[in-house]
């Protein structure tokens, strides 16, 4: 290689590696201000010019725990999302393979009206849901809302699932029964092992939908079962917002979901590169 | 263990797949299916191994009736064209999964395993993981997976087709030995003719889903009963001339030198196909034609058009009028616009029927 095009290639190299650090810079700035705003004094957040260097104090989370019952919203949280995401999870993968592997009759049909299911606006299925939790007498239980976002993640993990299962030769699991497995024994033993990644990249997007949910938490929930959405929301108070108490309730509702992504991390990066089993 | 196929149909949907196949395979027999793709050797096949259900029909296994047992319960093992190895598992893991799922003792299971492995030559790659090994190992691989355990049957679907051409006689020999050894009752599909003369036992030649001759591999290439069998075996293939049967049984053929002295045995197969226009052709192996003097006795005067010097063996394809056709001779001093004199020996003209005549048992 010439000495002219080093400088070229190592050159676009670093303009490539300057547009990356920008772009990361530009959307890590939100977050940025987000966690250090929830460590300001109402003073420090309103001050302009804005302040760099301040005095951290803890008071927001504080006010978190005592004035918006945030503990309990962070239970009823985990507790809704937690099982949604795992009925979801379960349900639509099992969907998924008799989709991708049985002789399902008008097949293409229940897939498409599956999806379908995510055409409709949620706010169009807000009110009957009301009325028949009202009847069922579910309404402000967690129950209420673990049913709708399980409901609701079902048609992303089909598809997606799908895909994946599809990707995996068929001849793998026919030969796992020749070797003596049943149908369900395969499902475990082979295919749900070569899943692992697709499954935990769907797990991570089902999951964070379900936990950043508002719509649905705001309408079908008054005191019992309330999400932290819908309590971070309550920052926002009718003379002012609670810049402080806004962030700290931010920081409280991405934290977990920054902690699942980082232990799903082995299997994100290959599960998001679809086709990661063959070779 | 014997196998029995009783006049399978399997359909998917309108398409008719595999069109009433009955065959009897031996204990320890090295059974080919032949044919080319969509004939329907693959999914008879899988409907031995259980993997497909017949639409009608029946299928035993060592006198059982397993038409539709799940494949687990019918005891074969099957090597697939593209491996079916577990990507997740090792090599010794690969092997061993079946006598886990038998639960045997891990001690037992680790010996066995070695044992096999040792035997297909992947002593050293026991702690790989399939994506680490080439095409042969692979397959090596699954052929282990496959006999780890002892199966009754043995099935294999093209299992040497993804291997280059120079691997894939290697394997062969290695797969057609071990498997004799043994003495396992094997099936095995492929496409390619040479694959199925070297290893069968007998070979089934099947096309649009049917057998359409099932016989010893020299007697599929010295008597193919139908032109798609003397089409399909041997390279080039067997050259066809339009014959007919006069009344009293003598046969005529396009080209009458080939025709005059036919052997009684080709005269009474002649005589079983029922129709007789344009369902009667006279076969001969390009190497069975004789090349002589232009103009000698018995002789048809032919004109080469082209002759293609291969080393071993030199191909003259030759035409009389429309009639054209290939000789296949040592080294030869022809060139194209020459005439030469051809002669078709009696003893090993054929008589074949014609794809859509009846012929009479």
């Amino acid at each position: 290689m010439s000495n002219s095009r080093i400088l070229k290639s190592s050159a676009s190299a670093l303009a490539a590696y300057a547009l990356a650090i920008a772009a990361a810079l530009f959307f890590a700035f939100p977050i940025f201000w987000m966690v250090t705003s929830s460590f300001k004094s109402e003073v420090d957040i309103s001050a302009y010019p804005p302040v760099w260097s301040f005095t951290p104090t803890l008071v927001n989370y504080a006010q978190l725990f005592t004035e918006l019952n945030a503990w309990q919203a962070l239970i009823n949280s985990a507790l809704i999302v937690g099982l949604a995401t795992c009925i979801a999870m379960a349900a639509g993968t099992m969907a998924a393979y008799a989709l991708a592997r049985f002789d399902v009759k008008g097949k293409e049909f229940l897939a498409f009206e599956i999806l379908s299911i995510r055409m409709l606006p949620p706010i169009v299925s807000v009110i009957p849901m009301f009325i028949i939790a009202r009847q069922l007498g579910i309404f402000d239980t967690p129950w209420l809302l673990i049913a709708a976002y399980a409901l609701s993640g079902l048609p992303f993990v089909v598809w997606v699932m799908r895909v994946f299962i599809q990707d995996i030769p068929q001849s793998i699991e026919e030969a796992a029964m020749i070797d003596g497995c049943s149908r369900f024994e395969t499902f475990w033993r082979v295919t749900l092992p070569l899943l692992l990644p697709g499954l935990a990249a769907t797990m991570v997007i089902v999951f964070m939908f379900a936990w950043n949910e508002f719509l649905l938490a705001s309408m079908l929930t008054s005191q019992e079962a309330k999400t932290l959405p819908v309590i971070a929301a309550n920052a926002i108070k009718p003379k002012a917002i609670a810049w402080g108490l806004a962030s700290a309730a931010g920081v409280m509702m991405s934290l977990p979901v920054v902690v699942l992504v980082l232990l799903m991390q082995r299997y994100l990066v290959r599960g998001l590169t679809l086709g990661a089993v063959k070779g | 263990m014997a196998i029995n196929i009783d006049t399978v149909y399997k359909q998917f949907g309108a398409l008719k797949v595999v069109n009433g196949v009955s065959v009897d395979i031996k204990d320890g027999e090295f059974f080919v299916m032949l044919g080319p793709s969509g004939c329907g050797k693959t999914t008879t096949l899988r409907m031995v191994a259980g993997l497909e259900l017949p639409t009608a029909g029946r299928i035993s296994i060592d006198g059982a009736d397993m038409t539709y047992a799940e494949p687990r319960h019918r005891d074969i093992a099957m090597a697939f064209q593209d491996y079916g190895l577990y990507p997740n598992m090792t090599v010794f893991k690969n092997i061993e999964f079946p006598l886990k799922i038998r639960k045997l003792d891990v001690r037992e299971r680790a010996r066995k395993v070695e044992d096999t492995a040792e035997k297909l030559g992947l002593g050293e790659l026991l702690q790989r993981k399939p994506s680490q090994l080439s095409g042969g190992q692979r397959q090596r691989v699954s052929l282990a997976r496959a006999l780890v355990r002892n199966p009754k049957v043995f099935l294999m679907d093209e299992p040497l087709s993804n291997l280059d051409a120079k691997l894939r006689a290697v394997m062969r020999t290695e797969i057609k030995k071990l498997v004799t050894n043994l003495g396992i009752t094997t099936i095995y599909v492929t496409h390619d003719q040479i694959e199925a003369m070297a290893m069968a036992d007998r070979i089934a030649v099947m096309s649009k889903g049917n057998m359409v001759q099932v016989a010893s591999p020299l007697e599929v290439y010295d008597r193919p009963k139908t032109r798609f069998v003397a089409e399909f075996i041997g390279s080039p293939p067997m050259n066809l001339f339009p014959a007919q049967i006069k009344a009293g049984g003598t046969v005529t053929c396009i080209l009458p030198n080939f025709a005059h002295s036919l052997c009684e045995e080709e005269r009474a197969f002649a005589a079983q196909i029922v129709d007789g226009k344009g369902g009667l052709l006279l076969g001969i192996r390009p190497e069975h034609l004789v090349v002589a003097k232009a103009g000698a006795q018995g002789a048809t005067d032919a004109l080469v058009e082209l002759v293609e010097p291969l080393g071993q063996t030199t191909n003259i394809y030759v035409s009389v009028g429309d009639v054209r056709f290939v000789i296949v001779t040592d080294r030869t001093t022809a060139k194209a616009g020459d005439t030469i004199g051809v002669v078709a020996p009696s003893d090993l003209l054929r008589v074949v029927a014609n794809d859509d005549a009846v012929v009479r048992h």
